[in-house]
């Protein structure tokens, strides 16, 4: 039910799709750095139409918080 | 906003570059107040696009006055041949940014003074230590004033401090020959502040163009980089039904064609007033469309309003004739590399059959909508470069003259008899500061008669032409059907008792009249005359330089060792059909 969302991950990062999981995060993912996580964050915002506060950006420690995000805005991610 | 044109493909796509393979090298520097993260990777991935290599150096956040300041400083040591010096209205503006009126007037004034003199200090800084040519961005007007619209009436508001200090930079650089403004507000007059500025990224990693317009952004820097490596495009080639203008002729008929007074037709009217203003400005128009000549070219010549017209053209080919054969005929006839050719066509099949059989060809996919046509034109900028010079905007009369000359040596049919009725006049002329920056203009984009194709920038040319060893000169043709302009140059390297060529060049549109030889010749005379030996050059081949090859040998030179040499004593060729005039 993530493929979208993973997909984004997997481009923005640069990585194979089965790398990345809901326990995704920059201590087991050393492509994501502080910088392309903001390219993932706007990648996010355009592609499913939301724009995210920024304490709920700073909230993101791994995929699966991002997926919490798209619950509390009613997004569906198949 | 299309996957090819976001920063995460152009982050990704910069890890793929490999290093070394193209002609064409460029060493940008980026120095910042600010998060730049993908600036240099989208540029890098932007330029291979264009086959330019470019190696970059990224200054360390807000580091920019040390790295200046410091003459071994690591932006020194990259020797940058191009740096982005941008900095940020908040950032300048410090405090004041937010408090404006927390000053005087007298304060504001000192204050805006101070930062002209601050910032245009730091750019001569970078000059002095590295030669390197300076973009500086222009700082952002604020759209908010805690005054509210009672800004407007003070004196040195908050808007007009920015707008002060904007003016005073470029006033104080107008002159100099290796800095240039980046007009920041027509960045954001066209995108919009709120789409530029994100708040959320400005807070977490002081990100000040937003990361959805980074690659927007670099478009405009990009600008800069076509202009300085002559990688400009020279001609459009149109079609003409439902391009220039809306219907086919040859069914709808002279009367019935959309052109001026209805909707569609007025797309077409402003799209061919964008087109004619770039023909103002030396952009070659030429027509490349399938078509019954007589049908075509009546509304060319007599249709109200038509705004293009025949003199507007450098070439026009309309035929049934395949798009690539007329393509290639065009840019014989205008002696223009294809790589110089924008192509214009409402026909997908025309544009594939272009992309694939020429791939160096720009092709332009137009919407199917022509009230996007001027946008798609004005948008484009590949038309660039630092600055127009009188032969630019000369151009489009040399290349009408072009047209009636090959006309003319159809009619004649004899070479011989054609060159000695052309009456040519070649006048020399010595480099000063009106001839520097056609002359430097020359050695970047003449690429088929270049002996050396050594590039230089206007200040190299300044130099040369300072210096007493250098003798540097560029020549103007004319003939019965008028100015040629400055189309050839010149550096020479005087030695005790040798010279040599450091560049000898001739514009493409001027090969082939003898022209070439008859500059050689009296460089030797006068070499002779100061009791010169010998004349040394070289021939430095590239892809594109084939028409230069055989220009020493033919002349009479020797080769010895990596030199072609001519000794004084030889006989010098002599070239009857041209009158040398010398300009002292």
């Amino acid at each position: 039910m993530s493929k979208k969302l993973y997909d984004i991950v997997s481009k923005v990062f640069n990585v194979n799709l089965d790398r990345i999981n809901d326990d995704s995060s920059p201590e087991n993912l050393e492509e994501w750095d502080s910088f392309n996580f903001y390219v993932l964050l706007d990648e996010i915002e355009n592609e499913f139409d939301v724009k995210f506060d920024l304490d709920e950006t700073l909230e993101i420690k791994k995929i699966g918080d991002i997926k919490k995000l798209f619950v509390k805005y009613g997004i569906r991610c198949e | 906003m299309k996957n090819e044109e976001n920063l995460a493909y152009f982050l990704n796509e910069a890890k793929t570059i490999k290093t070394g393979s193209l002609e064409k090298k460029l060493r940008v520097a980026f120095l910042a107040s600010f998060t730049i993260n993908g600036f240099e990777e989208t540029m890098r991935v932007k330029c291979k696009k264009k086959k330019i290599e470019c190696m970059t150096y990224v200054g360390d956040y807000n580091q920019y006055n040390q790295e200046i300041l410091e003459n071994d400083s690591k932006f020194y040591r990259f020797k940058p041949e191009l740096t982005f010096l941008i900095l940020d209205v908040r950032h300048i503006l410090g405090e004041l940014f937010f408090y404006p009126y927390s000053l005087s007037v007298s304060e504001r004034e000192d204050f805006v003074k101070n930062k002209i003199r601050e910032i245009t200090n730091l750019i001569r800084m970078i000059i002095k230590n590295s030669g390197s040519r300076v973009i500086l961005t222009e700082l952002q007007i604020p759209t908010y004033s805690p005054y509210g619209i009672s800004d407007q009436n003070e004196k040195v508001g908050v808007k007009e401090i920015v707008r002060e200090i904007n003016i005073g930079i470029k006033h104080e650089v107008k002159d100099e020959l290796l800095i240039s403004i980046l007009d920041f507000n027509q960045f954001i007059q066209r995108y919009g502040e709120q789409n530029i500025f994100n708040y959320n990224q400005f807070f977490s990693g002081d990100i000040k163009i937003s990361i959805e317009y980074i690659p927007k952004f670099v478009d405009e820097m990009m600008r800069y980089v076509t202009a300085i490596t002559g990688t400009t495009k020279k001609c459009i080639v149109l079609d003409l039904d439902n391009t220039l203008w809306g219907g086919v002729v040859g069914e709808d008929g002279f009367e019935n064609i959309k052109l001026g007074d209805d909707p569609i037709g007025r797309s077409f009217v402003e799209f061919q007033k964008r087109l004619l203003a770039l023909n103002q400005r030396g952009i070659i128009l030429a027509i490349n469309s399938k078509n019954n000549f007589d049908d075509a070219i009546k509304v060319v010549k007599e249709h109200p309003n038509m705004i293009l017209r025949e003199e507007n053209f450098g070439c026009i080919k309309i035929n049934w004739n395949d798009k690539v054969t007329n393509l290639y005929e065009i840019s014989r006839e205008l002696n223009i590399g294809l790589d110089s050719f924008v192509f214009f066509d409402d026909d997908p099949i025309n544009r594939e059959f272009i992309k694939k059989q020429l791939e160096q060809v720009l092709v332009i996919d137009l919407p199917s909508d022509s009230a996007k046509f001027a946008h798609v034109l004005t948008e484009m900028n590949v038309f660039e470069s630092l600055k127009i010079t009188d032969e630019d905007v000369k151009r489009k009369d040399m290349y009408l003259g072009q047209r009636k000359r090959v006309e003319f040596e159809h009619k004649i049919g004899d070479i011989n008899e054609f060159l000695k009725q052309m009456n040519i006049q070649v006048t020399i002329k010595e480099a000063d500061n009106f001839l520097v920056p056609r002359i430097s203009q020359l050695t970047l984009k003449t690429n088929q008669f270049n002996l050396t194709t050594k590039r230089y920038q206007q200040e190299q040319i300044s130099s040369f032409s300072d210096d007493k060893n250098y003798v540097v000169e560029c020549i103007e043709v004319s003939d019965k059907f008028g100015n040629n302009g400055i189309t050839g140059a010149y550096i020479i390297k005087k030695k005790e008792t040798e010279w040599i060529i450091d560049t000898f060049l001739l514009s493409c549109r001027i090969i082939g009249r003898g022209v070439e030889d008859a500059m050689l010749s009296q460089l030797i005379e006068r070499a002779k005359r100061e009791n010169i030996k010998k004349i040394k050059g070289e021939f430095i081949p590239t892809a594109k330089n084939k028409p230069a090859e055989n220009f020493y040998k033919e002349f009479g030179f020797k080769e010895e060792e990596n030199f072609w040499v001519f000794d004084t004593e030889q006989t010098i060729k002599k070239v009857e059909h041209i009158k040398m005039v010398k300009n002292e």
